[in-house]
């Protein structure tokens, strides 16, 4: 038995997948992250004024050059104190457009993972980051960088996401549909490659429809107080005005923080509530479906029947959803659309193996019906002769961390060990050898 | 059962005497039961389910085809030895594969300790030729690339390890802008140019580069059909099937027309011959007989196609003559009764004395017949294809009559002394 050769090494890596939802932390080898971190920052005034000064989730933020005192703004990482209510706690994110924006944070954010959920220092474990396919070059610098010389980490490595989604579901040729907060994106990946020519993305995402479902609830005058903001409530009949008390004492939030539980309120809404047709969104058909009933911390609830089909047909169909604020025009196209154009971006060669494997990945995919529409709309557009397979893990933990599950398995292949760019590497050749060596 | 007897009021036959013997036989029986359960006892490892497969009650022997396997179910696949337990170690190791000699850890038995990282031996590369730059100057210098942009090809091969879909996708845009074929072309004309100023004994690849980009053009055109290109080539490929089935069902009536036709024709023709013949073997000595009636069956072979087909009597020994009228039942109902009508019609008795000469004209006749028969046939037909094109043609251009020439509708007057010719033919003979 000693001779066998099994196809994984564990070298005690640790494996990073940035969202905009939210940042997976853990190691490599195992199947799911350890933490999972909101992608937002909460931050105090002073540390100063804050009675929450000695809590152990906080991170003490001491920098080695004294030259900045004690009105150091505090800063609240992961979903446990950033959801305790707080006066003047702006939160903020790190990311814009797939990419890490404010690197202030963000290395709050490393700080906080290290020193609570890896519980190890960061010199021991070589460290594999996931980024988004249209990541520009100075970022990727700027992150080699960060993690040499701030964190000395023995090595690095960085992979596209979507390549990352393929891997997690055996493929390495195939089209990647990542649905996730801020856009949806189709990229196509050959041979754990991405063909960048060929990237398709629309903002259209989760946060999108989050948006929708907010004006909606809106319109329809239900009260979206936050959990935060109840006291006490009682039970009420369906579209009774809810009876509840506010709670008491509450600091004076601001206003960020406040939206910011609201945007929380209304993803529960929608993973709840929303469910994709499996045709073309049509009045009629979408009236004999059940509906789904809801109830709101203040106790308010409610069956909601075709709006539950209605918002999400725009990922399809952005068409339908009639224009607000500008937002959606027709300029937008749909899922299946940005599929089909990025797949006719490729050499044609490939073209058979895309449609082979349209893998399916990111949180927002999880509305129901969302791989079934989309198999529809593609086996509509494209020619019957073309073989059309879509694949999407069936488990939550599975699509919903497909990046992270790859770069898990990625990082734990024996044969993988030669590609780390390590730190002996990074001494000769500097921050721009990740270019060459992270293709 | 005793219930039964009793309301049908049957005698009960007398109760079967309760003997020693039979108790004691079937208590033998009984008694050896657990006995041969106790003998083919489960092996040990054997799964009970798989036990009972093989296993039957009464002892027969198992339909298993015997194996060379040996004692299969006795071994136990893993040894749970009370060995020591083989430590790990968490260890650093450097990978041959890796230039730098960066140092990682990794669990490792400290039996293993020494041994080189296993997963070394899959560190392959795809061999690509280099070059310096005399031998570029002296060999590889073409119109349309500089040594700057081979250079950068080579380069990509290297990192993407021939993948031209990736190294057409990370193409540097300060160069002009290449296709996939173009940058295969270069690579597969440095190598072969590289390969023989080297003078390796390498295989040279050729790479078409006009036959790829006709198939890519091809390809591309197949995939971008529209649904409704798609839909109409396939009904065009479902009518052209149609059309082609039609000319074959059309050449094969044509075909079976010519066959009567050409089978009449044969069928006057031999009897002219037969005529003279038959003549012939009249006057001639009574020897020749036999051979004139070889000679006539072997013409008649040729007009058998449409006639009937006369078994040949075979069957060794003596055998009736009147076995040679006897028409062969593969005949069929329909024209059997047809000949039956004619004969009645031409007041022949269907049954006539089986003399040589009647048996063989009275084939003869009944050939003809049943070629009249099918000819009558194939005529109706014919006609009734005629009128039904004909109304088509009026139907489709209403108002227009469609006046078909004489020569083509069927004259009926030819027709009766065309039948009663080879009839009389006949009942002359």
């Amino acid at each position: 038995m000693s001779n066998m050769l099994y196809g994984g090494d564990e070298i005690g890596a640790l494996v990073f997948d940035l969202g905009h939802y939210s940042l997976r932390v853990g190691y490599a080898q195992e199947d799911t992250p350890k933490a999972e971190i909101p992608a937002v920052v909460g931050i105090g005034e002073d540390g100063n004024c804050n009675s929450v000064r000695g809590e152990p989730m906080d991170i003490d933020d001491k920098r080695p050059d004294n030259n900045i005192t004690q009105s150091t703004p505090k800063y609240y990482v992961d979903t446990t104190i950033l959801h305790v209510p707080r006066k003047g706690m702006e939160v903020a994110s790190y990311m814009k457009d797939g990419m890490i924006e404010d690197w202030d944070h963000f290395e709050k954010v490393l700080d906080y993972t290290y020193s609570k959920v890896i519980q190890s220092n960061a010199e021991y474990h070589p460290v594999l980051f996931s980024e988004c396919p249209w990541n520009v070059r100075n970022k990727r610098e700027k992150l080699t960088e960060l993690m040499f010389e701030k964190y000395n980490v023995p090595a690095y490595f960085l992979v596209k996401n979507a390549v990352l989604a393929a891997f997690a579901n055996g493929r390495a040729t195939g089209m990647v549909v990542d649905s996730g907060a801020t856009h949806t994106s189709a990229i196509p990946v050959q041979d754990g490659f991405v063909i960048t020519g060929g990237i398709c993305k629309s903002p259209l995402g989760g946060d999108y429809i989050s948006m929708q479902c907010r004006q909606f609830l809106q319109d329809n005058d239900i009260d979206l107080s936050p959990s935060y903001m109840v006291g006490s409530k009682e039970v009420v009949k369906d579209h009774d005005k809810p009876r509840w008390v506010k709670k008491k004492n509450l600091p004076d939030v601001t206003k960020s923080w406040h939206n910011y539980m609201t945007k929380k309120l209304v993803q529960d809404f929608q993973a709840t509530v929303l469910q994709v047709c499996e045709t073309p969104y049509d009045e009629k058909s979408v009236s004999t479906a059940p509906s789904v009933s809801y109830e709101f911390p203040t106790g308010y609830r409610q069956d909601f029947g075709s709006e539950r089909f209605r918002i999400p047909e725009a990922l399809f169909d952005p068409s339908v959803v009639p224009m607000r604020g500008g937002v959606v025009g027709n300029t937008i196209v749909g899922v299946g659309n940005i599929v089909t154009t990025s797949v006719g971006m490729c050499d044609v060669d490939i073209r058979p193996a895309l449609y082979g494997s349209v893998v399916v990945t990111g949180g927002n995919s999880f509305i129901q019906g969302f791989p079934e529409r989309l198999n529809r709309d593609l086996s509509m557009r494209i020619q019957s002769s073309m073989r059309l397979k879509i694949i999407s893990a069936n488990g939550c933990a599975e699509r919903r961390f497909g990046s992270w599950i790859g770069g898990s398995i990625l990082a734990s292949i024996g044969t993988f060990q030669q590609m780390w760019i390590s730190s002996q590497e990074y001494e000769e050749s500097g921050k721009s050898q990740v270019e060459r060596k992270c293709p | 059962m005793a219930d039964v007897r009793d309301i049908l009021d049957l005698e009960t036959p007398a109760a079967p005497e309760v003997t020693k013997e039979a108790i004691l036989g079937s208590d033998k029986r009984a008694r050896k039961r657990p006995e041969n359960t106790r003998t083919s006892k489960r092996p040990e490892g054997m799964n009970r389910e798989v036990y009972a497969l093989i296993r039957q009650d009464n002892n027969v022997v198992p339909p298993l085809y015997p194996t060379d396997t040996g004692k299969g179910y006795s071994k136990i696949k893993a040894k749970l030895g009370m060995k020591r337990v083989r430590a790990w170690e968490w260890t650093p190791f450097t990978n041959p594969a890796r230039t730098d000699g960066a140092i990682f850890h990794h669990w490792r038995r400290v039996v293993d300790a020494g041994k080189e990282y296993p997963f070394a031996v899959f560190n392959k590369k795809v061999p690509i030729p280099t070059y310096t730059h005399t031998e570029y100057v002296q060999h590889l210098v073409t119109s349309g690339w500089t040594e700057a942009e081979t250079d950068h090809l080579f380069d990509l091969c290297k990192r993407f390890d021939l993948r031209f879909i990736i190294i057409h996708d990370r193409w540097d845009k300060k160069f002009t802008a290449r296709s996939v074929e173009d940058l295969k072309n270069r690579y597969y004309q440095v190598c072969a140019s590289l390969n023989k100023v080297k003078n390796q004994h390498e295989k040279i690849y050729h790479y078409d580069y006009e036959h790829e980009k006709k198939r890519k053009e091809q390809l591309k055109k197949l995939f971008e059909r529209t649904q409704k290109q798609v839909e109409e080539e396939q009904t065009l490929l479902i009518e052209l099937r149609k059309i082609e089935q039609r000319k074959k069902e059309r050449d094969r009536k044509t075909q079976d027309l010519q066959k009567l036709i050409t089978a009449a024709d044969n069928q006057t023709e031999t009897k002219k011959n037969d005529r003279k013949s038959s003549k012939k073997t009249n006057t001639t000595s009574r020897q020749k007989v036999s051979r004139s009636d070889s000679t006539n069956t072997g013409k008649l072979h040729v007009a058998e196609p449409t006639g009937i087909k006369f078994p040949d009597v075979k069957n060794s020994g003596v055998s009736l003559r009147s076995q040679r009228i006897k028409l062969p039942s593969s005949l069929g109902q329909k024209k059997m009764k047809g000949i039956e009508q004619t004969l009645v019609e031409l007041n022949i008795d269907s049954n006539p004395p089986p003399t040589e000469q009647i048996c063989q004209q009275f084939n003869e006749l009944r050939s003809d017949i049943v070629l009249h028969y099918e000819l009558k046939q194939a005529l109706n037909t014919c006609n009734f294809e005629l009128q039904s094109l004909r109304h088509q043609y009026e139907a489709m251009l209403p108002g227009q009559t469609l006046t078909i020439p004489p020569s083509l509708l069927p004259d009926q007057s030819v027709n009766k002394t065309d039948a009663a010719g080879s009839t009389t033919g006949a009942t002359n003979a």
